[in-house]
């Protein structure tokens, strides 16, 4: 089964069962590959249904402060192309016991690092080392034939955004290219913007999703709790939570002792996750 | 409403490649510049504004010392004596006057050395629009002249203490504040650089610089120019001058980025074509100064306006076809093209501007005889601290 099948099945699988989920997003190689190896196995072992695993980027215009800072904190830390792969190689190989280790993983990325390589050598790259998505916070559908058709030939899901300015004919051609998901943006403004999602937004939503049709929707931008979960998943399938969860991770990780960083990073991510799930609903 | 790739392109260099929330604001844009540059009472306001508020046409002066002293003939084409200061208000009241018409209340804006800023500022007061400028904290410190000019203008004025705390941080910044409030925000970029259409809108607001110097230039030696030379960061003068001259192939074009400490490996600086390849910054594809893994490289440059990793892609597109020529100026050639410009000539100039100088005396054998046409994009009254700081000790001991 490629990549590709397997985001989407699992997805479409539950949405069918009338489930709706919560996917974490983390920028790998915040707090060092460690950290993020350790988060993204507790991730597994709570069963979301999928991850977003942040490339980290020098320049990232699309996110707010906290993701700055995760970002610039991973590239301080060393954090490679070639470190993120061997993160995504280490979590498909598993440890002892584990188990898991098919959680779904979207790479998120800004353009530049995917460009560098050339978008086939970088997707495929990707693909090998275990993603299922590829995202690109940067790459409309205008600018997007060449990964697109990387990612079909490598088997990994592209995904694309859809946002509250989205024009109803753009909003199509998204949706048709996305596999997997299609990602709503809930509202204006960069990552970790606290707004509410009004009136306006839920009808933006609604319409994402009838357009959609069976494509499960996820929702980001500013989710941070347990209601604003709820109130995303009114019509979408997937809550996407970005800065709040890497914040709360780093927040255990950097007032752990050393030798305690690791299990802090799981009991934060558990943790948070089980605060979250509040909002779900029954 | 999509727009083909094409008309977003220069060459290989340009597109779109911004957040999706950006892209509705950015055909919004694209559709009313056209609209509104083809409106014949848009047209006038603007050349009203450029002649009896901004000071157009701007002069074409002989540089008559340092022509002999340099055996070539040196023409300054003297933005420096537009209003505020510098070239950045041809696309200034080009975009707010826009912004004006789309029906847009607030203007946002990057700054480097202050001048775009401070261009934005007055094209603001004069319009009536909410003014917001995002300037990075090294360039406000270096800046502080401009920065307090911003604010007596009715800016308000933030300072951006991330990243490398210069341009391109500032760019980040303004994106942002633009992404989160797309609809009554229009974003005044000032250089000729980020998704289309803004590459193309600048120039076009910019493009003013070139017709004026060509028309002149031929009026008074009866002749084209052999070289046309500015200095390029972002690379608005330069386009603005250089597309006048690019049908003419006789007039060679140079571009002259920021050497830094020198161009060599360990050196800092910001000359994208010297240590560059194409990648995508900002929202379009051009040459950037960047990593093997693809991060941004920092920069350096005594000039805070050329101080950014990435360059226009209309350059990179006159690079690769190889219709421009891309050199540099070290910030210890820049500072002797300011002070021969300065004893010479009698005009202290930009930073920036001082690169095209400098690169003009450093090539002076090679230019022997020909007619050099300079680019003089500002004037260097918000540079004295700099300068002041880099003379304190040759004061002391002289």
């Amino acid at each position: 089964m490629s990549a590709v099948d397997k985001l989407e099945l699992r997805l479409r699988a539950l949405r069918a069962t009338g489930r709706k989920g919560i996917a974490p997003y983390l920028t790998a190689g915040d707090g060092g590959s460690d950290v993020t190896l350790a988060v993204l196995r507790e991730l597994a072992d709570q069963d979301v249904p999928c991850v977003e695993l942040g490339l980290p980027f020098s320049d990232p215009i699309a996110d707010g402060p906290l993701l700055q800072a995760a970002n610039d904190r991973a590239l301080a830390a060393g954090t490679t192309f070639e470190e993120v792969l061997e993160i995504l190689s280490r979590f498909r190989r598993g440890g002892r016991g584990e188990l898991g280790r098919d959680l779904p993983v979207i790479v998120m990325s800004y353009s530049n690092p995917l460009v560098r390589r050339g978008w086939g050598n970088a997707v495929r790259a990707l693909a090998r080392a275990g993603a299922d998505g590829l995202l690109v916070a940067d790459l409309p559908i205008e600018e997007a034939g060449a990964m697109s058709s990387a990612a079909r030939m490598a088997g990994i899901a592209p995904i694309f955004f859809v946002a509250p300015t989205t024009s109803e004919q753009r909003m199509t051609t998204a949706i048709q290219m996305s596999r997997g998901f299609v990602y709503a943006i809930g509202r204006l403004g960069v990552t970790g913007a606290r707004t509410e999602l009004d009136d306006a937004a839920q009808a933006f939503l609604a319409r994402v999703r009838q357009v959609a049709g069976g494509l499960p929707v996820g929702v980001g931008f500013g989710i941070s709790n347990a209601s604003e979960v709820g109130a995303a998943l009114k019509h979408a399938d997937l809550a996407i939570v970005g800065s709040a969860f890497v914040e709360h991770v780093h927040q255990a990780v950097s007032q752990a002792a050393p030798p305690r960083r690791l299990d802090a990073a799981r009991v934060a991510a558990r943790e948070f996750l089980q605060v979250l799930s509040g909002g779900l609903p029954a | 409403m999509t727009t083909t790739l094409d008309t977003t392109r220069f060459g290989a260099f340009g597109g779109t490649f911004a957040p999706e929330t950006l892209m509705a604001p950015l055909f919004e844009l694209e559709r009313e510049w056209k609209r509104w540059t083809a409106d014949a009472d848009f047209r006038a306001e603007l050349a009203s504004l450029l002649q009896h508020f901004a000071g157009r046409p701007t002069a074409l002066t002989h540089a008559r010392r340092l022509s002999r002293e340099l055996g070539l003939e040196l023409w300054l084409k003297r933005e420096d004596l537009l209003h505020t200061g510098a070239h950045k208000l041809n696309n200034t009241l080009g975009q707010c006057l826009l912004a004006q018409r789309m029906g847009k209340s607030r203007v946002v804006a990057e700054t480097g050395a202050g001048q775009h800023g401070v261009a934005t500022a007055t094209a603001c007061a004069l319009l009536g629009l909410d003014c917001v400028v995002y300037m990075g904290a090294v360039d406000a410190a270096r800046q502080r002249m401009n920065l307090l000019r911003m604010e007596l203008l009715g800016a308000r004025v933030r300072v951006v203490e991330h990243g490398q705390r210069t341009l391109k941080d500032a760019i980040n910044e303004a994106m942002r504040a633009w992404v989160g409030d797309p609809t009554e925000t229009h974003y005044a970029l000032g250089s000729a650089l980020g998704p289309h259409p803004f590459p193309s809108i600048v120039a076009g607001f910019q493009q003013v610089i070139g017709e004026e110097a060509r028309k002149d230039f031929l009026a008074r030696t009866g002749r084209l120019p052999d070289a046309v030379v500015a200095c390029v960061g972002g690379g608005s003068n330069a386009i603005g001058i250089f597309r006048a001259f690019v049908p003419d192939a006789s007039v060679a074009l140079v571009g002259v980025e920021a050497g830094g400490e020198g161009v060599g490996k360990g050196q800092q600086h910001a000359a994208r074509f010297a240590g560059g390849e194409p990648g995508v910054l900002h929202g379009c594809y051009t040459y950037l100064l960047q990593d093997d893994d693809g991060q941004i490289r920092p920069t350096h440059s005594i000039s805070a306006g050329l101080d950014y990793p990435a360059v226009g892609p209309e350059h990179a597109m006159l690079h690769d076809e190889k219709r421009a020529r891309y050199s540099w100026a070290t910030d210890a050639e820049a500072l002797r093209g300011f002070e021969a410009l300065a004893k010479g000539e009698g005009i202290l100039c930009a930073l920036e501007s001082a690169h095209a100088v400098g690169w003009v005396l450093r090539e002076r054998e090679a230019l022997s005889g020909q007619h050099v046409l300079v680019n003089l994009s500002g004037r260097g009254d918000k540079d004295l601290e700099t300068i002041a700081s880099l003379r304190g000790p040759e004061r002391e001991g002289a």
